[in-house]
């Protein structure tokens, strides 16, 4: 690999770093060094943030803070996240407990999409830059619901989670820092811009903040194997008094806020993607279950 | 870096995977490259302590950190967990076993009396293609009531 | 006195002509048959190599690391078929650190080159560089830049079968009238599909080849170290004398390594042009694409019976997707026309050309296809007849070969499926899927008859020396790849020496000390060379208690070996082993022994039953297989813990063929999308059953001297079709195509 390294041990270090073109930020690498070994990203500088003191879990008034940096095996298993029961399950779920000690709250949520035409050597599909979404033509059983440019899946188990129990993100560059929701960090790729992350060169994803914890919360997601398997499909429910918020992974380019009374409005599928259809109003049914 | 209780110097290229320096430069072949993406763990090290995939760490990253390889939980002679798996054959090939053992052997320092199914979830992220599952799960199983 | 004699070998249900030099002497030993008293087999022995496994000190082919060795890599097609219209060779060859490069359509030895300017898979080798570094060698690659005309391709079983194209003639096997469907009272047919199935060993293909001086030495990742020699010998005109081939610890193979395959002779010519050391090891990527699968397939199976159960006709029509060549067609057939008694039996195999890469062998080959599908329609029949599937399964058992006509030598399969019967609360199924629990989930029991050929054969040697130290060492030929071979050898040469374990030690791995054995294929190598392993021993012991009977003053005959200990039978003596060997000094005694040909009297098969529990959630497609009890008869049992670990193991595997495992093919471009081990699921911890299991454990005095038949294969064999039965017997649903994806199983049930 080409990429330059670089270790800063303070954040403006670290985000003077990020602000020059070509560098990312690293940290448990699970995904982005996947990414680089298939050159679907080439960094010219990879600015590894493990010194930068991003790893805590804290309470922040009614709620918590929790560093970008923090593993997903450190998240899970925190007492803090104890309340917060659709955050904790989604961290312990994730990939493996070897994956889980490396890969970060913040890798989590930016990660890339898992579709097998993205991440093949043999094809360089429209969202890695090319002309052709060779998923809609081929193989998409495990794909998105949702027609478009692109039907890629959204992978994340903590995206819906922290956006079910109403998370918020400190997002910083070295000009400065902006909140926003959970799920303002994602977008529709374009065809100008294809990426699913709304975040501007040199922005990196900070902090997530969540509020006080709901009444109840359940993650429930289908895997292909009993383990270690990314989700076909996940939701992510959460109960503050009558209100529901009920928000899915797997479905749609990036994770959706599904109605729990009509979690199926507007993700219509394809033949090879009815089955997630059952799929997905069976786990919203028994998340509803679980947290009324 | 430290491996293995030992210090080390390396002019290496810091973006160098781990499992790479540990096999090509330092000769420590005992841990395994099944896959180089984190979905086998045959390349299970602890990093102070912690089972990581050594193919998705950066030789960089290590600086200043402790890793300990196969070899090095067997420098004093072959361990009650590593006894544990000869005596209950968990396993067949053994081209994971070092990954397993790395894997646990940090379960058992963290969780010294663990139920079948925290063994499962601690190790659902090492694969064993030959299936040596049940053993494994015995030998860990045994090594815990050994100790206890 | 020495014969030299010819006979047969049955290997991967094909026959092959061997050769066999054994002694008198070898021939002579009774069989350990039911009557023998023994008291170190078939009594659990850890593996012999277990310490250097568990401790990382195993060296693996990807682990040998030699002075001045270079580094390989392949450049492969990235399209399912193409012309290579332009490469540029040279520009690799003056890349930084390159020694040596192979183009296609250069010779390579004797024989077709594994590089193409035709690649007629995604994945198909092109060309082949070698140089300082790995790195150095993969950036080599890209310099190569190949022009690649792309050319229309099959990757569809169907497509292939409508345009005809196939790598090898249609077979046909007919016994009895064809035609006798029509005549049954009862008739039921079924249709399944199964998929490419990928061996995915853990150790990925690899090769070290050194040429130096008109010597070939060559590190394989291979289950066959004399069939790689020859092949190399003979492709590189040396005499397999000056070709070494070493595999002391194999990371699996599962079927996939038993020929020399690409990586080995391609690392030999880089080797040979380079004049140095040359490591060719794949990626995982590579491994997954281009390693070898298991033939996908698509079976009609037609079975007729009269009301009482019996078989009136047993008809499959089997599409088998071969892969881009063929060479051995996977016997699908054999269930359909063997398993169980049938006058009249028909069977069609279409092994159809398609781009992808050649099937290869994969832990039962053929038959684990072929009884996923049979053994589903046997209970589709069972359910029209309301019969029990284990009675209709009693009712049409079989005691000898119907293609042979031979008996069989051993068959204790009616035991099985009482063994499983009991262990499974089979008595209890209708209530079992009666009862719907809290959970939710539909539940059911479903079983699956096992069979496979058992028998093994020459050439299978050995050789054992023990000297003043009064240690035995045995020499085989074999190698141990994982399966526990050695220990069976360590194993039976302490039963026949009287030697405690800790006093044989045994040598495998290396064609140097010119022992031969089989390859670790076809279940065959128990059964090879324990046999020749004990007449070894045997010889030495013959030794041995001549040198006692002199040294004693006491008639050999009145002498035993046993416990460590030289003992007369009326007892007068009693002294240590160490008491003859201390006086051996620099000298050691010899003996050598070796497998004798097989029966021509008997068929020699193994057999089985598994029964599977699962539980299925029906909101989301998942299917829990809960337990597996698998009952073998697999003649007597060397060593039950090893045993019981490849029963294990061949059942895990065929939890991840009936539940999650599958190649996935883009139909636009022909190219496998899931070639990555991320992607191709096979199980985790997390995904094992409990397992039960039971060895039947007859010993079969016919399979050889030690009546051991093979264990390697059966366990794998009849797991899916178990599955897919408790499936049905769950849901009252038989979906056709396997594996059962939850979105398979979802739009199963909808």
């Amino acid at each position: 690999m080409s990429a330059g390294y670089a270790r800063p041990s303070t954040s403006e270090e670290a985000l003077e770093l990020l602000a020059q073109p070509g560098a990312v930020p690293l940290f448990g690498g699970t995904d982005l060094l996947g990414q680089i070994d298939r050159e679907i990203v080439s960094p010219e500088l990879l600015v590894d943030m493990a010194r930068v003191g991003l790893d805590h879990v804290r309470a922040d008034g009614d709620g918590l803070a929790i560093g970008a940096g923090t593993t997903l095996a450190a998240l899970a298993s925190s007492e803090l996240l104890a309340p917060y029961a659709a955050v904790a399950t989604a961290a312990g779920l994730a990939a493996s407990p070897l994956l889980r000690n490396a890969g970060t709250v913040g890798g989590n949520l930016c990660q890339g999409t898992r579709c097998w035409y993205f991440r093949g050597v043999e094809w360089h599909c429209w969202l890695a830059g090319g002309d052709t979404c060779y998923a809609q033509i081929g193989e998409h059983g495990k794909h998105g619901l949702v027609p478009g440019d692109c039907i890629s899946a959204h992978p994340s188990d903590l995206a819906p989670a922290l956006a079910a129990v109403g998370a918020r993100l400190a997002v910083r560059c070295a000009s400065g820092e902006r909140e926003l929701a959970l799920l303002e960090l994602y977008r529709v790729p374009t065809q100008e811009r294809r990426s699913l992350l709304t975040l501007e060169p040199g922005e990196i994803v900070w902090e997530v903040r969540l509020p006080a914890a709901p009444d109840a919360s359940a993650f429930l997601r289908l895997g292909e194997r009993r383990a270690f398997s990314f989700a076909l499909v996940s939701v992510a429910a959460a109960r503050r008094g009558d209100e529901i918020e009920a928000v899915a992974g797997g479905v749609a380019n990036i994770p959706v806020r599904v109605d729990p009374g009509d979690p199926l409005a507007q993700l219509p599928g394809n033949p090879q993607t009815m089955w997630k259809r059952t799929a997905l109003a069976t786990l919203v049914s028994r998340a509803l279950d679980t947290i009324t | 870096m430290q491996v293995n209780g030992e210090r080390h110097e390396l002019d290496t290229n810091p973006a160098r995977r781990l499992v790479s320096v540990l096999r090509d430069d330092l000769g420590l072949t005992g841990t395994k490259l099944g896959c180089g993406e984190g979905a086998c763990g045959s390349c299970a090290v602890l990093l102070d302590g912690v089972p990581v995939n050594s193919c998705l760490v950066l030789a960089g990253a290590v600086d200043g950190r402790s890793v300990v390889t196969i070899e090095g939980l067997s420098s004093d002679g072959l361990s009650p967990l590593q006894r544990a798996f000869i005596e209950e054959d968990g396993l067949q090939c053994g081209f994971c076993t070092p990954g397993q053992i790395v894997t646990a052997t940090a379960l058992l320092a963290a969780n010294p009396s663990p139920s079948r199914e925290e063994i499962r979830a601690a190790m659902n992220g090492n694969i064993c293609r030959c299936g040596a599952y049940p053993k494994i799960e015995l030998a860990v199983l045994r090594a815990a009531a050994e100790a206890a | 006195m020495k014969r030299i004699r010819q006979g047969k070998m049955v290997y991967e249900g094909f026959e092959f002509a061997v050769t066999a030099v054994y002694d008198d002497e070898d021939a002579a030993l009774v069989p350990w048959d039911a009557d023998a008293e023994l008291s170190v087999v078939g009594n659990p022995v850890a593996r012999i190599d277990g310490a250097k496994r568990v401790s990382g000190s195993a060296r693996y082919t990807v682990d040998v690391q030699l002075p001045r060795m270079l580094h390989a890599a392949v450049l492969r097609s990235p399209v399912a078929n193409a012309r290579l219209e332009r490469i540029d060779l040279e520009a690799a060859r003056a890349a930084p650190g390159v020694r040596a490069v192979i183009g296609p359509g250069e010779a390579i030895g004797e024989g077709p080159s594994p590089l193409s300017g035709e690649p007629q898979f995604a994945g198909a080798p092109i060309a082949a560089v070698a140089a300082e570094t790995l790195d150095q060698a993969r950036a080599a690659l890209a310099l190569l830049a190949p022009e690649l005309d792309v050319l229309p391709f099959a990757v569809d079983i169907e497509e292939g079968l409508r345009a005809q194209r196939f790598t090898n003639e249609p077979s046909e096997h007919v016994r009895g009238e064809p035609g006798s469907y029509e005549s049954g009272e009862v008739r039921t047919e079924l249709e399944i599909e199964t998929a490419f199935h990928i061996q995915t060993p853990l150790e990925p293909h690899a090769a070290v080849a050194d040429w130096q001086d008109g010597e070939l030495t060559v590190w394989s990742s291979t289950q066959g170290i004399f069939p790689v020699r020859a092949e190399l010998a003979a492709r590189f005109g040396l005499t397999p004398s000056s070709v070494r081939v070493i595999a002391e610890f194999v990371g699996g193979g599962f079927g996939s390594k038993v020929e020399a395959g690409a990586e080995a002779v391609l690392a030999v010519e880089l080797s040979r042009r380079a004049h140095r050391p040359v490591s060719l090891v794949l990626s995982r990527h590579e491994e997954q694409l281009a390693g070898g699968h298991r033939a996908a397939t698509r079976q009609s199976v037609r079975l007729a019976a009269r009301r009482d159960g019996t078989l009136v006709a047993s008809e499959l029509d089997a599409v088998i997707g071969m892969g881009a060549a063929g060479r051995m067609v996977p016997p699908v057939h054999g269930p359909a026309m063997f398993a169980y008694t049938a006058a009249n039996a028909h069977a069609m195999r279409f092994p159809v050309k398609l781009n992808l890469r050649p099937v290869n062998a994969f832990r039962g080959p053929g038959y684990v296809e072929g009884t996923t599908a049979y053994e589903q329609a046997i209970d589709e029949l069972a359910a029209q007849l309301e019969l029990d599937p284990l009675e209709l399964r009693r009712r049409l058992h079989v005691d000898h070969d119907q293609g042979s006509g031979l008996p069989y030598s051993s068959k204790s399969l009616l035991a099985c499926y009482d063994r499983a019967a009991a262990l499974s609360g089979w008595a209890d199924r209708e209530a079992l899927r009666a009862r719907r629990g809290d959970d939710g989930l539909l539940r059911g029991l479903g079983c699956a008859t096992q069979m496979w050929f058992g028998s093994a054969g020459p050439a299978s040697e050995c050789t054992i020396r023990i000297g003043a130290d009064g240690i035995a060492t045995v020499v085989t030929g074999i190698q141990d790849t994982g399966t526990g071979t050695l220990t069976g050898a360590q194993i039976v040469a302490a039963e026949e020496l009287g030697l405690p374990l800790e006093k044989v030690r045994v040598v495998g791995g290396d064609t140097r000390p010119e022992v031969r054995a089989p390859a670790a294929a076809g279940s065959v190598t128990t059964a090879s060379v324990t046999p020749a392993v004990r007449a070894a021993a045997a010889s030495v012991r013959r030794a041995l208690l001549e040198l006692a009977g002199e040294r004693f003053e006491i008639s050999p005959d009145d002498l035993v070996l046993r416990g460590g200990r030289i003992q007369s039978r009326d007892h007068a003596l009693d002294c240590s082993y160490s008491e003859l060997t201390d006086a051996l000094g620099q000298a050691s005694v010899e003996g050598s022994g070796a497998r004798t040909l097989n029966s021509d009297e008997f068929a020699i098969h193994t057999w089985g039953c598994q029964v599977a529990a699962v539980a299925v959630d029906p909101g989301l497609g998942i299917v829990a297989v809960e337990h597996i009890w698998a009952v073998h008869d697999v003649g007597r049992i060397i060593n039950p813990l090893l045993a019981s670990s490849q029963v294990e193991g061949g059942v895990l595997q065929g939890v991840g063929y009936a539940l999650s495992e599958e190649r996935v093919i883009d139909r636009t471009t022909g190219v496998p999308v899931n070639a990555t081990l991320d992607d191709y699921k096979v199980p985790t911890i997390s995904d094992a059953p409990r397992i039960t299991i039971e060895f039947i454990d007859l010993p079969d005095p016919v399979a050889g001297n030690t009546a051991a038949k093979g264990l390697g294969e059966p366990p794998v064999i009849p797991t899916a079709a178990a599955i897919a039965n408790a499936f049905a017997h769950a849901t009252g649903i038989r979906p056709r195509r396997l594996p059962l994806t939850p979105a398979r199983v979802l739009e199963a049930l909808a």
